[in-house]
């Protein structure tokens, strides 16, 4: 059964091609293409001080990788516009009298404008903006106290900054995106491609009417279905070694965990997936539905709800309970835990546990929903 | 025949073929539940579930100092974006807890801390993030900074009595005023985005599908003996598929993101639609490109899959547009989502009108154009 449903797939070239090609192919274009880190954000000034420290304050922003200057205003009507039309995303509007009150010892405040549609990235940009105010409000401090207390450089700058914050990155010590994409995306390309080959597989059967073989068959309900699962959870596997072959060797990305752990968690990650497109083959008609469903079933809930981009501590409550509900949360958790952290199967244990139960309970019930004669 | 009947008959044709579609689509109830549920309920969930700022970052606190000051900066690592995991005397049990991913940092508060900041010397905290996820581990490295930065500088003036005249110091503020979504209300960016993904899911794969099933069942080739021309089936099948989409993305807008999350329409309403339509053509157009190269379904499949993804990751609602690397933003000028979502937040959040999108406006079409164009191509080819 399971060489029959081989062969069937080997014979279609360019779906093959495609299914070993496509995981590698994503790695390769989200791991170098997908940068979460926000830099570059366009801005626009409004200068209407025109002096030496105006200027001085400006620099800063321009210097700054985190933003990109797109040039002068004329008026506060120009960056509206400017705004509107997202050619920028921020806009910084130094007041007159900007140099004058700062040299004498008065605060002098600047307006930032900054677009609100995505509210991370406005977050992330007024952080930046307090950031450079800070370093610049520090600098104008020390001056301003040796000037007036007669302090020394050394004097001044313990009074203005006493604390410093030493900070470690752990487990991803320089901090480098793509360090904790690329285990994530393990899982990502794993968790759409597996899916989606599984159930056209079974739905092709049922549209074209070739399932009706099966039934009156002497082939038991749970030959079919291991007979369905193998070969793609073989493809499956095989692109687990490629992934992780190309994380390790492409990309760099340290691998300090235990690899038979890895393995045996993708194994069961790999069951689930491919379970997951059975179950939907098994609930629907064409093979149009299924693509369509397993699409977004695979997709979405992977994207928002894996841990890939926002951590899982950090969604509410209801979406917290989907995130658990989904095999994906778990595995991202080994991935990143056996790449980056090294961490082994004492801490892993919970997400291995609910890997195996997600795997047992889908076959479980694709095993009770395929049944050899259906309702017409 | 006179032109003018000649023109009746093709509507007709077309009309006929587009109503054909519409009565196959609707036959097939667990696609159309699921579409519903996709602009519906799922919009929901994924608009109030999600928050890409940082939230609730667990923070553990390991305080060998617990005096006033320890005590003080504590309490400045608030909500919302810090959440207080509880202390610990040992410092073990924090990498502990991180390696579990139980909590995301540990601040550490070293013996006489309190003393060096009332006299005068410099000390400093140290604080252990995990950046196992990059971004939200630099966001919150940064928060922490900044709040012991500031808290330093206050107690260090302070301390050397000058806190009464702060005031009168050459401090550099900012006042800032947010935009479009004063309140920061990520809900309304959710929600949006999710409306967008789904969308563009839909548009690629349901005409896809729907040609790419007649070439597999051989059914297309009695079309193409029938008095139908190519552009009519193709175009009756994209024409049936869009229809369904607006009235879903209907359903998403009236149903959903105006009663549930009060997300504003700034705008026009029939200029959003018209461009929704608009992009849904477009990216139609690559799905009918994919279905003219793949023999049967799974192909199709794999194939746009491999254009969807990258479309939805790469072309700015899950990541910042700006910062990607110059190739990516080069092969994303192919992408229609990526103009779509500039005319989207544009009408909907900041009003904006023809007059400032027609550059986004002007270039799908031009992309939509071109795929139609080459999808039709390829699709006479084969049948003649």
């Amino acid at each position: 059964m399971a060489l029959k449903e081989w062969k069937e797939t080997t014979r279609d070239r360019l779906f093959l091609l495609l299914a070993f090609l496509l995981p590698a192919l994503w790695l390769v274009v989200f791991g170098y293409g997908l940068n979460l880190d926000v830099e570059n954000i366009p801005f626009a000034v409004l200068d209407r001080d025109h002096s030496e420290l105006s200027r001085d304050y400006l620099h800063r922003f321009m210097q700054s990788r985190y933003f990109s200057f797109q040039g002068y205003a004329d008026d506060e009507r120009a960056l509206d516009r400017l705004l509107t039309e997202t050619k920028i995303r921020a806009a910084i509007i130094v007041p007159e009298r900007f140099q004058e009150q700062l040299a004498a010892g008065e605060p002098a405040s600047v307006q930032t404008l900054l677009d609100g549609a995505f509210p991370l990235h406005t977050d992330i940009a007024k952080g930046y903006v307090i950031a450079i105010n800070q370093a610049f409000t520090e600098e104008r401090l020390i001056e301003y106290l040796r000037r007036t207390r007669g302090l020394t450089q050394e004097q001044a700058g313990a009074l203005v900054r006493p604390l410093t914050v030493e900070v470690r990155y752990l487990y991803n010590e320089e901090v480098r995106s793509t360090w904790s994409m690329v285990p994530a995306l393990v899982m990502f390309t794993l968790m759409l491609a597996s899916p989606l080959l599984t159930a056209l597989g079974v739905v092709r059967e049922k549209e074209t009417g070739s399932i009706y073989n099966i039934y009156s068959s002497t082939v038991s309900r749970a030959e079919f279905l291991t007979g369905k699962l193998l070969p793609y959870i073989v493809i499956s596997l095989v692109n687990v070694l490629v992934l992780w072959l190309m994380a390790v060797g492409l990309f760099q990305v340290p691998f300090k965990g235990n690899f038979l752990l890895f393995f045996s968690a993708s194994v069961l990650f790999v069951c689930c997936t491919t379970g997951i497109g059975l179950l939907i083959s098994l609930l629907v008609q064409t093979q149009m539905a299924a693509l369509i469903i397993t699409m977004v079933v695979a997709m979405i809930p992977t994207i928002l709800f894996s841990g890939l981009l926002v951590p899982v501590a950090s969604l509410t409550r209801g979406a917290k309970v989907q995130a658990h509900l989904y095999p994906a949360m778990y595995y991202t958790n080994i991935v990143r835990g056996s790449f980056l952290k090294g961490v082994g199967a004492d801490v892993l244990w919970t997400d291995l546990l609910a890997l195996a139960m997600f795997a047992v309970a889908l076959s479980g019930l694709t095993y009770r929903l395929f049944t050899k004669r259906p309702k017409t | 025949m006179t032109a003018r009947q000649q023109a009746v008959t093709w509507g007709r044709r077309l009309a006929a073929m587009t109503w054909k579609e519409i009565l196959q689509l609707s036959r097939d109830v667990p696609l159309l539940l699921f579409l519903l549920y996709s602009f519906s309920l799922s919009v929901v969930v994924s608009g109030a579930g999600i928050t890409m700022q940082l939230t609730n970052a667990e923070l553990l606190v390991h305080d060998a100092d617990h005096s006033h000051s320890s005590r003080e900066l504590i309490h400045r690592f608030q909500l919302p974006y810090f959440s207080f995991a509880g202390e610990i005397s040992d410092p073990r049990e924090g990498l502990r807890q991180l390696d579990q991913g139980r909590v995301m940092l540990l601040l550490e508060i070293p013996p006489r801390f309190h003393e060096a900041l009332m006299s005068g010397e410099r000390t400093a905290v140290q604080v252990l993030v995990d950046t196992t996820n990059a971004p939200q581990g630099l966001s919150a490295a940064g928060y922490s900074v900044r709040i012991a930065g500031l808290f330093g500088s206050e107690t260090g003036l302070a301390s050397a009595g000058l806190s009464g005249a702060e005031a009168a110091m050459p401090r550099v503020s900012s006042a800032h005023r947010v935009w479009f979504n004063p309140t920061q209300d990520e809900r309304w960016f959710q929600s949006i985005a999710h409306v967008l993904r789904m969308t563009t899911i839909f548009a690629v794969l349901l005409p896809a599908a729907a040609l790419v099933r007649e070439k597999e069942r051989g059914t297309v080739e009695q079309l193409l003996v029938s008095p139908l021309s190519p552009f009519q089936i193709m175009f009756a099948k994209v024409l049936a598929m869009s229809g369904v989409i607006l009235i879903a993305l209907s359903l998403a807008l009236y149903g959903v993101l105006h009663p549930v999350f009060h997300v504003p329409m700034k705008g026009s309403t029939g200029l959003f639609f018209l461009l929704t339509t608009l992009h849904v053509f477009t990216t139609a157009g690559f799905g009918l490109v994919a279905a003219t190269i793949a023999k049967n379904q799974a192909q199709v499949g794999m194939m746009t899959l491999f254009v969807v993804g990258p479309m939805l990751l790469l072309s700015g609602i899950t990541s910042p547009y700006e910062s990607m690397p110059k190739w990516v933003q080069t092969v994303m000028t192919f992408s229609p989502l990526r103009y779509y979502i500039d005319i989207t937040y544009g009408v909907m959040l900041k009003g904006a009108g023809l007059d400032l999108l027609w550059k986004p406006v002007g270039a799908m079409l031009l992309l939509g154009g071109a795929l139609f164009g080459f999808g039709m191509w390829r699709f006479r080819r084969q049948f003649q």
